[in-house]
């Protein structure tokens, strides 16, 4: 193993693999539920606590990937195991070793299997950080794929009562899509390989994104097949992420998932197509990118009104948290293909930020449903009274969810506008998405409302106790993060701005109908 | 001094960490009997007055507030010392910037404070009027089973309220903007267990943010589009940057097509401001969640919905006018609005039975008073009508409060009377702020009102008159006394009429701020006091604005107005006592008939936006959700999977591996289009 890094130390591996790690040991501890559950917890906070030296150690005025560790996996093919990450990936990282232990400690209570339950979660943690790390192709696609299985058997076993329907609809969305990924991958990886043999280049790397990068304009492929290679990407980050009118398994998905799955999926496993698209569709293709910023932009927004419409249409509080992803995730779709500094940055923090409040919102939502056995809004009322810390977090994560100012969501949408407001996608579109922020309290607060306010339903809702300390103890980090970074996102700002403008300048410089800001 | 500037929010957001620890440390406590048990925690709610822990939390959070007012005159008092111009340049502000709040790419956004002028009248308003109000609220919330929760609200809204004046750029004006509307929501629904409380809430944020949404794309195109002098891009928010002389203008020279309109981009941005304006000064057409917000507690409404946060707007308009004045049409639209709302407001208060309700849509008509007047570009005369009406509104609203407070929560006007003699403090500083409100010589509103119609009727110098404007000004003035003499007639005069309510005074604790108010209503137009102007001289280094002289001959006559329709309202109601009845309409429909009903039904706004909007977002949603979304496209993609035969097999066959079988398939395929690939 190759290591070009600051710490002369792989530490990428360690902090993806740990998680694996931890998930052998489970596997020796079978019927010891306590202990298991609590060395989960701690596992998992390990893992975050090896992750935060990549802060740490994080030089940000550098461009480009670091801690770049590897070795040749494949020789004959060029397939290489490569990890590394820049200022894009970084706080992806961070987001997923940190929301990872809150998601443990969340599910302390599943009945059946808590063994597997967590192993699967930890398992889950490999996949993801593998996903934003990995620098080669066929690597990444290996992992982008590992993630799906973890979620399927999360969701398939320890779902709700449609969970059959809903794993289907899941893996095969999602697996379809990711063919045509595969397919442009192969492509890609093998056009590469044959150009750099034929420049006599050592063939090692061809699947290297960053070899693939530097060579792309040399293939000679026509315009329709960038198209093709493009919209391969596209379709399948486009699903994950998920953009209307892909959107539809997410709603069933979510409401079927048990409350640790739903964060998983909103807080992380959704950034990866967002991810991916500013890695590959962006990096990879950023004519295609630019010449189709209004289309794809077009979509953003329709899913931004959309999701908010579909959201208040929801009685259960699930489903309408799950519809509310759709609206937020077309800002960061949006900020993505604005293709200026402001969107990238703005969407990229939006993303963090998507993580946070989601997914304290389904975490909520689980805590109140593990008491009541019931989601319809309906059935709720009055909890202000008889549950004042539960509604307190809730206000506090509806607030960052609406974008309230001093809060996260706020810094994050406000940025993506301000890029997509002076990008060539126009200021109608940002108009249109800022008709979403309206929206947006509108079927949030109906939510809100709907739950604290109101006549208390003790029927429908008997015997609430408030949050214990250890569910306290799982939002508390995640409101403190909201705020801090609703009052400081220049420091999350400054890890990726060199990695932003550098991506902008290429960008700009690869599509100078772009360049004008 | 500027080094303590910070400290005037940190003073009430110190308020609002303690008593918010101290709140949570006594549900600890009580943590015993609290799960569930509802009948235990009802019985707390209506429980006769046990310790509250009223007055502990409540002094500590008028402490803060106190603390930040004496502070802010201190600031005052330095400011006052320096210079007031430095060449053509106002010489008296600081501007403070702590850390870089917002910065991506050539975004910079400031976390920071901007002390002039302006801000510091504002901050005087607010903290001064905010510690009264603080101090009633004691005694008002006495009884109330979450004190606790009160003050921190409060305390809340202060920080955020000082946050939007005191803010030295537009995301920082923002950020109070947004804070004070989530304040104003929590306020308004304080009392959540109640029907209407939380759904006025949320109407009124929804409102808000449909006028934030105006200011939000106002920003984003300042952002994008203010240059330096040398036509470089200014990429900044702040505001003594961008709305400096020689860059503002830049704003002119850019123009964008909209429905087939030219406009330039200070039009539009003058616009999107406006659009801002009348959602938080709840102007025509955002008006409608300011009258339903009168569910909130009262002091909620004297300080919230009267004195302060509703003035935000027109705080608005004066900081940026060097936007606004690029745009003459977007001025003259927004003179329109104020005035219509200053009318159409003061009719809809005729009609109101309900004793905050009269107030409410008062507030909005002298908010379009000062909406109109900044209309005019009559920034003095407007911020001179805000001070004014926020110290009389205040001690109106307070008193008001006191009423309800003193006569077993009722709020109808119809059921009260005669109370005149149970509550004759309450009586007589409710009279001086009835006065006031009326313009009557030589009370406070009577000088700021008569500068903004005199400004209507006889323009600035060398500008236009705006005849028009002064006349509806003028009408909606006689309607204002009128409907004041109504509800001082039904509330004060004549015999009590619900005989079944004991009717009390109220404590000193609530009498003092009244009292305290009264003064400021009597001698407040010495703030600005023609042949002085005090007021109109502190600004105008910022304001650029001469005083304009006195027309003693239209005060006269509209003084004489008001006071003979004061005198025409009063006399008839005391003449029509014995037809008030609480199920009975208003003697005044006999008269007025279906124009009156008009005033009843607010002139159908709220039904019509019902109509509209919200009938059909709704209807529009319950389709998309209920049908779009899982015919169509899901049909479109469930359809096409089961085209290829996926999922209509695959959901029988789940169990019997079909999952491993679809792997299979997927791993031929895969091994397929490599090898076509490597051995073609």
């Amino acid at each position: 193993m190759n290591f070009i890094n600051q710490l002369n130390f792989p530490l990428l591996s360690l902090v993806v693999f740990l998680p694996s790690v931890g998930a052998l040991i489970l596997a020796f501890m079978r019927g010891r539920r306590e202990q298991a559950r609590v060395f989960a917890l701690v596992w998992s906070v390990l893992v975050f606590a090896a992750s935060v030296p990549l802060v740490l150690y994080f030089k940000s005025d550098v461009g480009g990937m670091q801690f770049y560790e590897y070795f040749n996996w494949i020789e004959s093919w060029g397939v290489r195991y490569s990890l590394a990450l820049d200022g894009i990936s970084i706080w992806l990282v961070l987001l997923t070793t940190f929301m990872t232990p809150l998601a443990i400690w969340s599910a302390w209570n599943v009945e059946e299997g808590l063994n597997s339950f967590m192993m699967l979660i930890l398992l889950q943690e490999t996949g993801m950080l593998g996903v934003f790390l990995a620098q080669d192709l066929f690597l990444f696609y290996i992992f982008w794929e590992f993630t799906l299985i973890p979620m399927y058997f999360m969701i398939g076993m320890w779902g709700g009562p449609r969970r059959i329907y809903a794993t289907i609809k899941f893996f095969i969305y999602t697996f379809a899509a990711s063919v045509f990924m595969l397919l442009g991958i192969i492509a890609l990886g093998l056009l590469n390989y044959r150009f750099l043999a034929s420049a006599g280049q050592p063939t090692e790397t061809a699947f290297s994104l960053q070899s693939v990068m530097a060579n792309i304009g040399g293939f000679g492929l026509s315009e329709t097949t960038l198209k093709m290679l493009f919209l391969a990407f596209f379709v399948a980050f486009a699903v994950k992420i998920p953009i209307w009118p892909l959107h539809t398994w997410l709603p069933d998905a979510h409401v079927e998932a048990p409350t640790a799955g739903s964060v998983i999926l909103a807080a992380v496993l959704l950034k990866m197509g967002s991810y991916g698209m500013i890695r590959f569709n962006v990096q990879l293709f950023p004519q295609i990118s630019a010449e189709w910023a209004r289309p794809i932009a077009l979509l953003a927004v329709i899913g931004i009104i959309y999701g908010a419409m579909l959201a208040f249409a929801q009685t259960d509080i699930k489903k309408l948290v799950a519809y509310s992803s759709v609206s937020h995730m077309g800002f960061i779709v949006l900020g993505i293909f604005s293709l200026n500094s402001q969107g990238l940055q703005g969407s990229v923090l939006q993303m963090v930020n998507h993580g946070l409040s989601t997914g304290a919102l389904f975490l909520l939502v689980g805590m109140v449903y593990e008491r009541t056995h019931t989601r319809e809004l309906a059935d709720y009322g009055g909890l202000w009274r008889v549950v004042p810390v539960f509604v307190f977090f809730l206000l506090f994560a509806t607030m960052s969810s609406v974008g309230l100012p001093g809060l996260n969501g706020f810094v994050g949408e406000f940025v993506v506008m301000v890029g997509s407001f002076n990008s060539p996608i126009g200021w109608t579109y940002t108009a249109v998405a800022a008709v979403g922020v309206i929206l947006a309290a509108v079927y949030l607060l109906k939510m809100f409302q709907g739950i604290a306010s109101g006549p208390y339903n003790e029927r429908k809702t008997p015997h609430l106790s408030d949050l214990n300390r250890r569910e306290v103890a799982i939002l508390l980090p995640i409101c403190a993060l909201i705020l801090i970074i609703g009052l400081y996102p220049t420091y999350f700002f400054g890890a990726m701005e060199k990695t932003v403008a550098d991506l902008v300048a290429f960008v700009a410089n690869a599509a100078p109908a772009v360049a004008g800001r | 001094m500027e080094n303590f500037i910070w400290l005037v929010p940190a003073l009430p957001l110190l308020g609002v960490i303690i008593n918010t620890l101290l709140g949570a440390a006594a549900l600890r406590g009580s943590h015993h009997h609290a799960p569930g048990d509802s009948h235990d925690t009802h019985a707390a709610d209506h429980g006769v007055h046990h310790d509250n822990g009223v007055r502990r939390v409540g002094w500590l959070a008028s402490a803060m507030v106190g603390l930040a007012f004496v502070l802010t005159l201190v600031m005052l008092v330095q400011l006052l010392g320096q210079e007031a111009k430095v060449g053509e340049e106002n010489g008296r502000f600081f501007d403070i910037t702590y850390w870089q709040w917002m910065a991506a790419g050539d975004l910079r956004i400031p976390f920071g404070f901007l002390i002039d002028q302006l801000s510091l009248t504002m901050m005087l308003l607010v903290t001064g009027v905010g510690f009264l109000i603080h101090v009633y609220s004691i005694g008002y919330m006495s009884h109330d089973p979450r004190p606790t929760r009160f003050f921190v609200y409060l305390n809340l809204f202060i920080v955020a309220m000082l946050m939007l004046v005191m803010g030295n750029n537009f995301v920082m004006l923002f950020l109070g903007w947004e804070g004070v509307g989530l304040c104003s929501f929590l306020l308004i629904g304080f009392w959540f267990e109640q029907r209407d409380p939380p759904w006025a809430a949320t109407k009124a944020f929804v409102v808000n943010r449909i006028g934030d949404f105006g200011l939000l794309m106002a920003m984003f195109a300042i952002w994008g589009l203010t240059k330096n002098a040398e036509g470089g891009a200014l990429h900044s928010l702040v505001f003594r940057e961008v709305l400096a002389p020689e860059n503002v203008g830049s704003l002119q020279f850019v123009q964008t097509a909209f429905l087939g309109t030219q406009y330039t981009a200070a039009g539009a941005i003058a616009l999107m401001l406006l659009l801002g304006v009348t959602g938080k000064s709840a102007q025509i057409p955002l008006f409608v969640w300011l009258p339903d917000a009168m569910a909130g507690p009262t002091p909620v409404s004297a300080l919230i919905h009267a004195a302060t946060m509703v003035t935000a707007g027109v705080y608005l308009v004066i900081r940026t006018a060097p936007i606004f004045e690029l745009s003459p049409s977007v001025m003259n639209t927004m003179a329109l609005v104020g005035v219509a709302t200053a009318f159409i407001a003061a009719t809809i208060a005729l009609g109101q039975y309900d004793i905050k309700k009269v107030l409410a849509y008062s507030t909005v008509s002298q908010l379009g008073y000062m909406v109109a007047a900044v209309g005019m570009g009559a920034y003095g005369a407007g911020l001179f009508h805000l001070l004014t009406h926020g110290i009389f509104k205040a001690l109106l609203f307070l008193g008001a409060g006191a009423v309800i407070h003193g006569y077993g929560d009722e709020q109808d006007m119809r059921k009260m009377g005669g109370l005149r003699h149970k509550m004759p403090r309450t009586f007589a500083t409710y009279m001086v702020g009835t006065l006031a409100l009326a313009g009557i010589a030589p009370l406070a509103g009577f000088w700021s009102k008569d500068e903004i119609i005199g400004h209507a009727w006889y323009g600035a110098e060398g500008g236009a008159t705006h005849r028009g404007i002064a006349i509806f000004l003028i009408l909606s003035s006689m309607l204002t006394a009128f409907y004041m003499a109504r509800q001082v007639a039904m509330v004060f005069f004549g015999e009590q009429r619900d005989k079944s309510i004991h009717a009390h005074e109220s404590s000193p604790l609530m009498i003092w701020p009244l009292i305290i108010l009264a003064v400021g209503s009597v001698l407040g137009g010495l703030i600005n006091l023609p042949g002085l102007h005090p007021l109109t001289s502190w600004l105008e280094p910022l304001l650029g604005e001469e005083a304009a002289p006195f027309h003693v001959g239209l005060a006269a006559v509209v003084m004489v107005l008001a006071l003979l329709s004061g005198w025409a309202g009063f006399t008839y109601y005391r003449r029509a006592e014995r037809r008030i009845k609480a199920t009975h309409r208003d003697p005044l429909h006999r008269w007025g008939g279906d124009f009156y009903a008009i005033f009843e039904e607010k002139w159908g706004f709220d039904s019509l936006y019902n109509a509209i909007v919200v009938q059909p977002y709704k209807y529009l949603s319950n389709v998309l959700g209920k049908a779009f979304d899982v015919v169509i496209i899901d049909g479109v993609v469930n359809g096409s999977a089961n085209l290829v035969g996926l999922t209509g097999r695959g959901l029988r066959t789940f169990q019997s591996g079909y999952v491993r079988s679809y792997a299979l398939m997927f791993l031929v395929g895969v091994v397929a289009v490599l090898g076509y690939f490597v051995l073609r």
